[in-house]
This record gives C-alpha cells, sequence and structure tokens, in this order.
C-alpha cells in the first residue's frame, strides 16, 4: 500500500546535543567514543546514522536515549538539560519519552505478541484496561500485526518479532523512538517491510525517528543522514522527501 | 499485577529447573518435618517409658536424698507408715502409689560379679503404678516376704543366669555392715526401658528392709496421677498439702527429671543440622535467581530502557523466587504429612533398620518409634519455605537489577 509522503507538522526542536563527548576507559587506556558530538534533532523527524562499526553509532544512540551518560557536554531533551540526572530521574524520562528497538528485538519469550506490546504500556501505570486493550489493539493493528496478537515470539518470524518490538517502542507514546540497527537480522525484503512500519509510524503519530545503520537500504528511507567518523559528525544531510512507497 | 504475572509464566521458562529447586526445598522440608515428627514420637516414647516402668508422675522423697540419690544412699528415707500412705492417697489427681527401696547391691552368681541397682518394693503395689506386670516374660513376681527375685532378661544374658538360679546379693546396711541376699531367680522382666532390664535386681520390700536394717524405711515412693499432664499447679497444691504434713518431704515431677531436659537439648541440636539442610535449599534459590538472571541479562537491559525501575526488577525476580518456595513448601509439607502419618500408623524400628539398639546411646527405647504429629512444624517449614526462598533471592535480584542498561543490553 502506497503511504502519503509525510507532512512536516512541527519544525520545533525535540533534543539538543552541545559537545557531547563520551571517553570510556579500559584499564589505563581512554577510549574516546564521541568526541565533541553537536546536533539537533526535531520533532517527527525520521533520522538515520550511519557510518562504520566503532564510529559511535551505538554510543550516540545510548546517550541520547539516557541509556548511557555523558562524559561531557549537555544534553537537552524537551528543553530541559538531562546529562546530569540521576539514574532514577533518567529512568522516569525513558519510561514517559523514549521507545526502543533493539537489533535482536528483546522480546519476552515467555509473554504474547499483545502482552510484550502491553507490558511496556502497563508499567505507566496511569491507563484503565480498556484504553491499554484498545492502545495496544490498535498499534498492533497499525504494524500489521493484529490477526497474530497471541502468538508467542517463537512462533513469530524476525520480521514481525521486529514489528512487534516497534509496536511496543509506539504503543506508549513516546517523543522519540531510537533503534539501533532494527534491521540487521532481517533478509532485505523483511528490512524494507520494518521501514515501511516505521515510515508510516513516523507518517502517522508524527513520532520522531532515530536509527542507527551501516544498510544503505535503511538509508534510503531516511529524511535526514548523519554520518559518524571516528566519534565525529562528517555528513548531516537533509531530504525533502523519500519516493519509496511505490 | 503485570509483574505477578510476568513472574508466573517466569516459572515455566525452565520448568525442569523450577521443578528441581521446588523438589530441593520440598526434599529439605519433607526431611525436617519427617525427622521433627520422629524427635517428637522418641521423645513421647521415653517420657513415657520413664513414667511407665521407672518412675510413676511424681516421686516424693525426702530433699536430702533426692540430691544424693544417684550414691543411692541409706540416709534421709521416709518411714513408711500407714499415716503417710493415706495422706499420700488424700492428694488431687491421686491414682496410686508404691513405696520403692534403692539399694546398692553387687550381684554374685557363685562366679562372676556385677554392680547393679537393689530394689525392694511391694509388688501388687508397684504394679498399680507401673506396667512391670505384662513384661515378666519368664516366670512370675515373687511375693512379699519370699526370698526371690526378678532380674532383667539383658541382665541375665550378661551373667547367663536363668529362670530358678540362685544369686547373691551383697549389699552394705544403713550400719556399713555387709549381708546378703541369697535369691532364686523366680522371673524375668523385659521392659521398653533398657535401664529396667539390665541394671535392676527386684526384690520383696521387706526382704531389703530386713536385709538394710532399715526397720519399715523406704527411699522414696513413686506415684501415678490421674493424667500425665498435669500442670504445675496441682504440684505446687500437692507440695503444700505434704509440707502441712511433714516438711521433710518433697515432691519431684518426672518432668524435672535429667534425662527430659536431656532429650529436649538433644532435638534443639538436630533442629540445628536441619537448618543447614536447609540453608542448603536456600543455595539452590540463590543459584537459581543468578542463573535466571544471566540468561536473561538482554531482557533485564531492555526492561530498563522502557523504564523499569530497579525495585521493579527485583520485586519481578523475588516474586519468581517465591512461587518457588511455595511450591516447594507446599509439596515439602504434603510429602511430610503424608510421612509423619505412615510413621504414627506403622512406626520406624530404628533397631532394626540400623542394626544397632539405641539404648547404647542412652535413649531408654528398645521398641518401634512412632511419630508425633506437630501442627507447628508443618506452618512453621511453609512459610519458611516461602519466606526463605524470597529472602535468599533478594541479594542476587539486587546484583541483576543494579546491571548497566547498555552492559545488559548488549551482554558486555
Amino acid at each position: 500500500m502506497a503511504l502519503k509522503p509525510r507532512e512536516v507538522i512541527n519544525k520545533m526542536s525535540l533534543l539538543k546535543l552541545k559537545d557531547i563527548t563520551k571517553i570510556y576507559h579500559q584499564g589505563e587506556i581512554n577510549v574516546p567514543a564521541l568526541r565533541g558530538i553537536n546536533l539537533e534533532i526535531e520533532k517527527s523527524e525520521f533520522t538515520t546514522v550511519f557510518g562504520p562499526s566503532g564510529s559511535g553509532k551505538t554510543t550516540l544512540l545510548n546517550v541520547i536515549g539516557c541509556l548511557d551518560k555523558p562524559t561531557e557536554g549537555d544534553i537537552i531533551f524537551n528543553d530541559n538539560n538531562i546529562a546530569d540526572l540521576s539514574k532514577k530521574e533518567l529512568s522516569t524520562i525513558r519510561r514517559e519519552n523514549i521507545g526502543f528497538v533493539f537489533q535482536s528485538y528483546n522480546l519476552i519469550p515467555v509473554l504474547t505478541a499483545y502482552e510484550n506490546v502491553e507490558f511496556a504500556i502497563k508499567i505507566l501505570e496511569h491507563l484503565s484496561k480498556n484504553e491499554i486493550h484498545e492502545k495496544v489493539m490498535h498499534i498492533l493493528d497499525l504494524v500489521g500485526l493484529a490477526d497474530l496478537e497471541d502468538r508467542m515470539p517463537n512462533e513469530l518470524s524476525g520480521g514481525q518479532k521486529q514489528r512487534v518490538a516497534i509496536a511496543r517502542a509506539l504503543v506508549k507514546e513516546p517523543k522519540l523512538v531510537l533503534a539501533d540497527e532494527p534491521s540487521a537480522n532481517l533478509d532485505s525484503k523483511t528490512s524494507e517491510d520494518v521501514l515501511k512500519v516505521m515510515l508510516k509510524m513516523n507518517d502517522e503519530l508524527h513520532t520522531t525517528f532515530l536509527f542507527s545503520t551501516h544498510d544503505p537500504l535503511v538509508m534510503d528511507y531516511a529524511k535526514r543522514e548523519i554520518e559518524l567518523k571516528d566519534g565525529l559528525i562528517t555528513k548531516d544531510e537533509r531530504r525533502e522527501e523519500v519516493n519509496v512507497f511505490s | 499485577m503485570f509483574l505477578v504475572k510476568l513472574s508466573l509464566k517466569n516459572l515455566w521458562r525452565h520448568k525442569r529447573r523450577t521443578l528441581i529447586t521446588a523438589a530441593i526445598i520440598a526434599w529439605a522440608i519433607f526431611f525436617y518435618i519427617t525427622f521433627d515428627s520422629m524427635l517428637i514420637g522418641m521423645n513421647d516414647m521415653v517420657f513415657q517409658n520413664i513414667i511407665d516402668y521407672e518412675y510413676g508422675h511424681v516421686q516424693v522423697a525426702n530433699p536430702n536424698y533426692w540430691s544424693e540419690k544417684e550414691e543411692l544412699p541409706l540416709e534421709n528415707m521416709i518411714n513408711n507408715n500407714e499415716k503417710l500412705n493415706q495422706k499420700l492417697r488424700e492428694i488431687e489427681g491421686y491414682q496410686d502409689h508404691a513405696p520403692q527401696l534403692n539399694f546398692q547391691v553387687r550381684l554374685n552368681d557363685g562366679v562372676n560379679e556385677t554392680p547393679v541397682m537393689g530394689r525392694g518394693i511391694e509388688p501388687d503395689k508397684t504394679f498399680s503404678v507401673l506396667n512391670y506386670e505384662d513384661y515378666i516374660v519368664e516366670g512370675e513376681m515373687f511375693q512379699m516376704g519370699e526370698n526371690k527375685t526378678v532380674i532383667g532378661k539383658r541382665l541375665a544374658e550378661i551373667m547367663k543366669l536363668e529362670l530358678g538360679d540362685y544369686i547373691t546379693l551383697l549389699t552394705r546396711t544403713e550400719n556399713d555392715t555387709f549381708n546378703t541376699i541369697d535369691a532364686e531367680i523366680s522371673g524375668l522382666i523385659n521392659t521398653p526401658n533398657p535401664n529396667i532390664n539390665q541394671n535392676i535386681v527386684f526384690v520383696p520390700l521387706d526382704i531389703a528392709q530386713d536385709t538394710l536394717n532399715v526397720d519399715n524405711k523406704v527411699t522414696h515412693y513413686i506415684m501415678r496421677l490421674n493424667t500425665q499432664n498435669f500442670n504445675n499447679s496441682i504440684i505446687s497444691n500437692f507440695q503444700s498439702e505434704l509440707n502441712d504434713f511433714n516438711s521433710n518431704l518433697s515432691v519431684y515431677s518426672w518432668k524435672d527429671l535429667d534425662e527430659v531436659s536431656i532429650t529436649k537439648a538433644k532435638q534443639s541440636g538436630n533442629a540445628l543440622i536441619l537448618i543447614i539442610v536447609l540453608t542448603i535449599a536456600a543455595i539452590g534459590i540463590i543459584n537459581i535467581v543468578i542463573l535466571s538472571a544471566l540468561e536473561r541479562m538482554e531482557e533485564i537491559g531492555m526492561m530498563k530502557a522502557l523504564g523499569l525501575k530497579e525495585r521493579e526488577i527485583i520485586f519481578s525476580f523475588v516474586l519468581e523466587s517465591t512461587w518457588i518456595g511455595l511450591i516447594g513448601g507446599t509439596l515439602g509439607v504434603i510429602l511430610g504429612a503424608i510421612s509423619v502419618y505412615l510413621m504414627s500408623i506403622y512406626g520406624l524400628d530404628f533397631g532394626a533398620i540400623m542394626n544397632m539398639d539405641i539404648s547404647e546411646y542412652g535413649i531408654p527405647i528398645i521398641s518401634t518409634i512412632y511419630g508425633g504429629w506437630n501442627i507447628g512444624t508443618f506452618v512453621y517449614m511453609f512459610f519458611f519455605a516461602i519466606f526463605g526462598s524470597m529472602l535468599a533471592s533478594i541479594l542476587p535480584a539486587r546484583w541483576a537489577a543494579k546491571k548497566d542498561p547498555v552492559q545488559a543490553i548488549y551482554r558486555r
């Protein structure tokens, strides 16, 4: 099904990184993963971060996703500097604002597709049972898995698992979805399907997506491409329109 | 509620591991309950043996005699007069009483000699207090005034004596002179109390009194009351009534015996050993939580990424262990109940099983031990399994929950 091109609804800034440095300490050796990154992500952008292995893509996503703290620099998320927040405060930001899609899906094997998605929204604890059910079924419907809700993860294909993971990331309507190499474990056809789903979510829900990859196919779908090399941004380009829905 | 559901589902992720851990807990509880039941049964039997074959419910003696009774002195004895006997019959809860005269004696069969305890008794009265009558396995009990004796079957075996043999009992009189009793063995006794069977020689009370030159004196009275579960107030009333009559007499309950307190102490010691067994079950829980955490590291990372708090992750793991404790505890209690039921019906012949006489270890039992019920142990062990499992899992669950989310997600 062909989708409409995304409408630019809001050009307000969601995230700003100012001089972000991340240094890992391996014994007495300091390994810089990010070296003074300055970046601004606007609301409802669909951005890819690409680059070779070891360029700092995953570290950048972890820092943006509040999973890791930068060694230096400021992170302005939704007009708040979150660089120096405690673990507990970062956990609350993740819970309420950020969705994650992992390369290896990380679904809970003892829960059905429905329950895996439900899990992400239930921890918010401010919705009724009916509201939760409606939201979960709606999002499963959007990713095309409404009829597979009772399947266990081991009864789903790789692409279906990744769709469940996307649904899990989106169900709580986060401001930002971070996806670390979402197509790495998928074949090209399935990767394309998954990317279309993500793009559709971006288009319909106006959710901001930021994903890392080194897959050229994935880059074709991005509205903005950021290239990282040795912990530095070497390229940052926006495309007005992406014609991948035909 | 979702974490409760998740913890229940996680139980069946590795069914075999869950069941093995629950089985270890169940085994520990089953073992504890069974052992506890056996100890209760053993205690009951020890106490019943002491009451039925040696002590009665209470004994009345001069406190000075009582403090040295192990030495079998012929001092501080009681004058066995009718007035005192009548007084004893008037005591609240009275059932029967019998006088006894214990004395030192050396048993000589003409070749060998061994030190034993002589006990002068009035057969009829003694039979009304102690259950000897049914345990005279050969011959019969003597009558008062007869130069006859009844000895334990085990003693007869050791000394190679038979019914109808004559023995000489060498003793010291109250005046510290030697005297003897030449008596024919009229009966052999074999009670469930090994002390009676191998250490005591019974003679008629009047013959003992004549030989020891103690007139109508006895060392003590044994008494049976209407129930063995008498309380301290009955003993206190008994004591005060007796004091009004004779201030030189004291009442001693079977519950105050050294053997009773030793047996209770042994039970505490065994409980300590069994707690060690239960610690092994706790190690099983710690092991399963660590294994689960290691296996689910990526899930833990994902949960933290989704914003699950550390305490919620800890709660999830702890709850999972608690369910295992609940399964193990329930199984253990059920198996324990079956075991105690069977032991209370059929008993356990320890001597036959272990091919030994446990009386050699100072436990006055030679027959089958029947299990005793202690509902408190069941309740305690059930909750111990649940809370023990819960507590054992807290530290490893905390370790898992504190994992850095990035390291957990990427298994670094």
